[in-house]
C-alpha cells in the first residue's frame, strides 16, 4: 500500500498541493487531469526523482520520503519511454536484473517471461531507434516489469499511439495487470483510458486531487462543477432546491427538475447527455423529467448525434444517428427530453 | 437594357487590362532588378567563402611544400625526434588530465543546481578568453614566486622551466574547451534517463558510469581529440612557464619557433608540417563526431 499523506512539492511551473491519497496493493489507479496539472510531479516524487517539499510518502507503512529511487523498488515507464539508447532491447530489458546481479539462469527466465507477456521476441537484438512507438512502449514495460517491482508507474503510456494501437495496448495492459497485479500508478488526460483500466480515478486540476473514487463514482457522482466537465457531463447547472407537492425540483431560471436528493438550498445539478431521451411524442409522467424544446444545431460525432437544444436552458443530448434520421431531427424542431429523476446528480 | 450593361463592363474590363499591363511591365522591371540584385549577392558571399579558402589553403600549401623537401631526413633529426617524442607525451598527459578534471566538472556543472553557477562558468572560461600567453605568465607567478608554489616545488612538483611546466600549461588552457565539450553532450541526455536506471536499481555511479558516460561516448572522443590537438600547438603559455629550451622543452611549436630564430628553416618546416598534419586529422575526426555543434552551442 503506497500513502501520500499532505505531500506538496513545487517545481517551476508545476506544483503538488496538499495531496492525500492511499494506493491499495494490487490496485490499478489512474491519476487522470488536465494537461500541466502537476500528474509527473506526483510519480516522479512517488518514484524518489524529488523529494517533497511538504508531506511524507509511505510505502507499506514504512516512510520511504527520504529513499533513493534505488532503495525503493518502484519501476517507471515514461511518455517517451526512455529505452537506452546504447543499448539493444534484450540488454535494456536485462538492465535492472543485470545490475541486481542475479544468477544467469534467472535473468533468462524472467527475459522469457516478459517477452512472451508482451509479445516482443522477435525485437530482441534491434536498438530503441529502429523501434516503432507501440514497439518501444512494449519493451519499456518489460523493463520496467522484469525486476518484480512493488509498484508500477506509467506516466501518459498511451499518448503517444496511434487511436487503433491504442485500443489493442489498452485491453493488453488490462490483461497484463489482471496476470502478474503489481501495483500500478497510470496518469492520463483521457477519460476513456480512466475508464477502460481504472479500477479508481483520481482526479487532478492545478496540483490538487479534487475527487478519488471508482470510475461509476466519479462518472455519475461528480462532486465538483470542474470534475462534471471533465468527465463529459455536458449538462450543467446551477439551481436552488424546492419541494412542489411532496416531490423535491432544483429550480433553474423557469425551469423545474425533478430531483432526488438530500441536499437543500443553492447546488450543482448535472446531467450526462447520452441518459437523455428524445421524443416527439408528448408524455406527461411525475416519474421523469420531460422538457419541451427547441432543436438548435446536430453535431454528427461518429455513430452517435449530438443534439443541441433549448429548452428554457440549454441542454445537449446524444442520440444514435440512425435514432435521428428516423425523427426527421432538424433545427427549428419542437421535441421533448427526457430524463429520469435519478439520472440528474445533484452536488453542492 | 442588355447592351448598355454589357458596354461599361468591356471598356472597364480594357481599362483594366491596361492597369494589368503596366503593373506586370512594372514588376518585370522590378524582378530583373530583383534577380540582378540577388545575383550579386549570391557570388559576393561565395566570392568570399572562395577567397577565405584560398588564404588558408595558400599559406598552408606553402609550408607544407617547404616541408616537404627532405621531410624524411628532418624528422630523423635528433631535435625533431626530440620534439616530436616531447609533444606527444606532454600532450597526451595533459589530455589526460582533461579528461579526469573535466568529465566530473562538466557533470556538475550541468546536472546539479550549484550557487552562483553563472559566475563559476564564467571563471571556468576565463582561460578561452586569455591570450595563452598571459595564462602562461600567471601561471609563472603562481608556481614561480609564491609560497604555494615553492612547497609544491620541494615536493617534487616543479613547474617552472621544466617539462612539467608544459604539460601544466597545456592543460590550463586547454581545459576549458573539454569542460565547453562535455557540457554540451551532457546536457544533450535526458536525465530522466539516469532516472529510469535508477529506478531499476544503479546507485548514481552506476547511473553514470553505465548510462550516461556510454551515452557521452562521441562528445568524449570529439573533446580528446580537440584537447589533444590544441595541447600539441600550444605555444605561449608553455613558453612562459616552461621556457623554450632546446632539446629541453623544446616541443614540436618551440621547435618550430627556435628552428625559425635561427634559421635553420628546413627543420622549421618539418615541425609545422608535423603540426599542419596532426592539427588537419584531429579537425576532420572532430567534424566526424559532430563536435563543433556541441562547442559552438555553448
Amino acid at each position: 500500500m503506497i500513502e501520500l499523506r499532505n505531500v506538496s512539492k513545487r517545481l517551476g511551473d508545476f506544483h503538488l498541493d496538499d495531496i492525500n491519497l492511499i494506493i491499495n496493493d494490487h490496485e490499478y489507479f489512474v491519476i487522470l487531469g488536465p494537461t500541466g496539472t502537476g500528474k509527473t510531479v506526483i510519480l516522479e516524487t512517488v518514484a524518489g526523482m524529488y523529494k517533497p517539499d511538504r508531506g511524507q510518502i509511505y510505502f507499506d507503512g514504512a516512510d520511504i520520503t527520504t529513499c533513493y529511487p534505488e532503495e525503493r523498488n518502484i519501476a517507471f515507464v515514461y511518455q517517451d519511454y526512455m529505452l537506452f539508447p546504447h543499448l539493444n532491447v534484450r540488454k535494456n530489458i536485462l538492465f535492472g536484473l543485470k545490475i541486481r546481479k542475479t544468477p544467469q539462469k534467472v535473468m533468462e527466465a524472467q527475459l522469457e517471461k516478459m517477452v512472451t507477456l508482451l509479445g516482443i521476441g522477435h525485437l530482441l537484438e534491434r536498438y530503441p531507434s529502429t523501434l516503432s512507438g507501440g514497439e518501444q512502449q512494449r519493451v519499456a514495460i518489460a523493463r520496467a516489469l522484469v525486476t518484480e517491482p512493488d509498484v508500477l508507474l506509467l506516466d501518459e503510456p498511451l499518448s503517444a499511439l496511434d487511436p487503433r494501437t491504442k485500443e489493442n495496448f489498452m485491453q493488453e495492459l488490462k490483461g497484463i495487470h489482471e496476470q502478474i497485479k503489481t501495483t500500478t500508478i497510470h496518469i492520463t488526460h483521457d477519460f476513456n483510458e480512466a475508464l477502460v483500466l481504472a479500477d479508481r480515478i483520481g482526479i487532478m486540476r492545478k496540483g490538487k486531487m479534487i475527487q478519488v473514487g471508482t470510475p461509476q463514482e466519479v462518472f455519475y457522482k461528480p462532486k465538483t462543477h470542474f470534475v462534471a466537465s471533465f468527465v463529459g457531463m455536458e449538462n450543467i447547472y446551477e439551481g436552488q432546491v424546492k419541494e412542489v407537492n411532496g416531490q423535491k425540483v432544483v429550480q433553474i431560471g423557469d425551469v423545474h427538475l425533478r430531483v432526488l436528493t438530500e441536499e437543500d438550498g443553492k447546488v450543482n445539478i448535472a446531467v450526462r447527455p447520452e441518459d437523455i431521451i428524445l421524443t416527439q411524442v408528448n408524455i406527461e409522467t411525475t416519474a421523469q423529467n420531460v422538457l419541451k424544446c427547441c432543436v438548435e444545431e446536430i453535431i454528427p460525432q461518429g455513430p452517435l448525434v449530438k443534439v443541441k437544444l433549448d429548452a428554457g436552458i440549454p441542454l445537449v443530448a446524444f442520440i444514435t444517428k440512425k435514432g435521428a434520421e428516423e425523427m426527421e431531427l432538424s433545427p427549428g424542431r419542437q421535441i421533448a427530453a427526457i430524463f429520469k429523476t435519478t439520472a440528474v446528480h445533484v452536488f453542492k | 437594357m442588355q447592351k448598355q450593361i454589357e458596354k461599361p463592363s468591356v471598356s472597364m474590363g480594357t481599362a483594366l487590362s491596361e492597369q494589368q499591363i503596366n503593373q506586370v511591365e512594372h514588376k518585370k522591371g522590378h524582378q530583373k532588378k530583383f534577380k540582378l540584385k540577388n545575383i550579386l549577392f549570391q557570388t559576393g558571399t561565395i566570392g568570399f567563402i572562395l577567397l577565405l579558402c584560398l588564404l588558408i589553403v595558400g599559406a598552408l600549401s606553402n609550408v607544407l611544400a617547404k616541408g616537404m623537401v627532405g621531410f624524411l631526413e628532418s624528422i630523423k633529426q635528433p631535435e625533431i625526434l626530440f620534439s616530436i617524442r616531447l609533444s606527444l607525451m606532454t600532450s597526451v598527459i595533459s589530455t589526460v588530465m582533461c579528461i579526469l578534471v573535466a568529465i566530473p566538472t562538466a557533470y556538475g556543472m550541468e546536472r546539479f543546481k550549484l550557487p552562483g553557477k553563472k559566475i563559476i562558468n564564467t571563471i571556468l572560461d576565463i582561460p578561452l578568453a586569455l591570450p595563452p600567453v598571459v595564462s602562461g605568465v600567471a601561471l609563472l607567478l603562481l608556481f614561480g614566486t609564491t609560497s604555494f608554489g615553492r612547497m609544491l616545488a620541494q615536493h617534487g612538483l616543479k613547474f617552472v622551466f621544466t617539462v612539467k611546466g608544459i604539460i601544466l600549461a597545456q592543460f590550463f588552457v586547454n581545459i576549458p574547451y573539454m569542460v565547453r565539450v562535455l557540457k554540451s553532450t551532457i546536457a544533450d541526455i535526458n536525465p530522466r534517463l539516469e532516472f529510469v536506471g535508477r529506478t531499476l536499481g544503479c546507485s548514481q555511479w552506476q547511473a553514470f558510469f553505465k548510462i550516461t558516460l556510454p551515452l557521452a561516448k562521441n562528445g568524449l572522443i570529439a573533446g580528446i581529440v580537440i584537447t589533444w590537438a590544441r595541447a600539441l600547438g600550444e605555444f605561449g603559455a608553455a613558453l612562459m612557464l616552461a621556457g623554450a629550451t632546446r632539446m629541453r622543452t623544446e616541443t614540436l611549436p618551440v621547435s618550430l619557433f627556435l628552428n625559425m630564430s635561427t634559421g635553420d628553416l628546413r627543420l622549421a618546416m618539418a615541425a609545422a608540417t608535423l603540426l599542419i598534419a596532426a592539427s588537419v586529422i584531429s579537425l576532420f575526426i572532430f567534424e566526424l563526431l559532430g563536435g563543433e555543434r556541441g562547442m559552438l552551442s555553448r
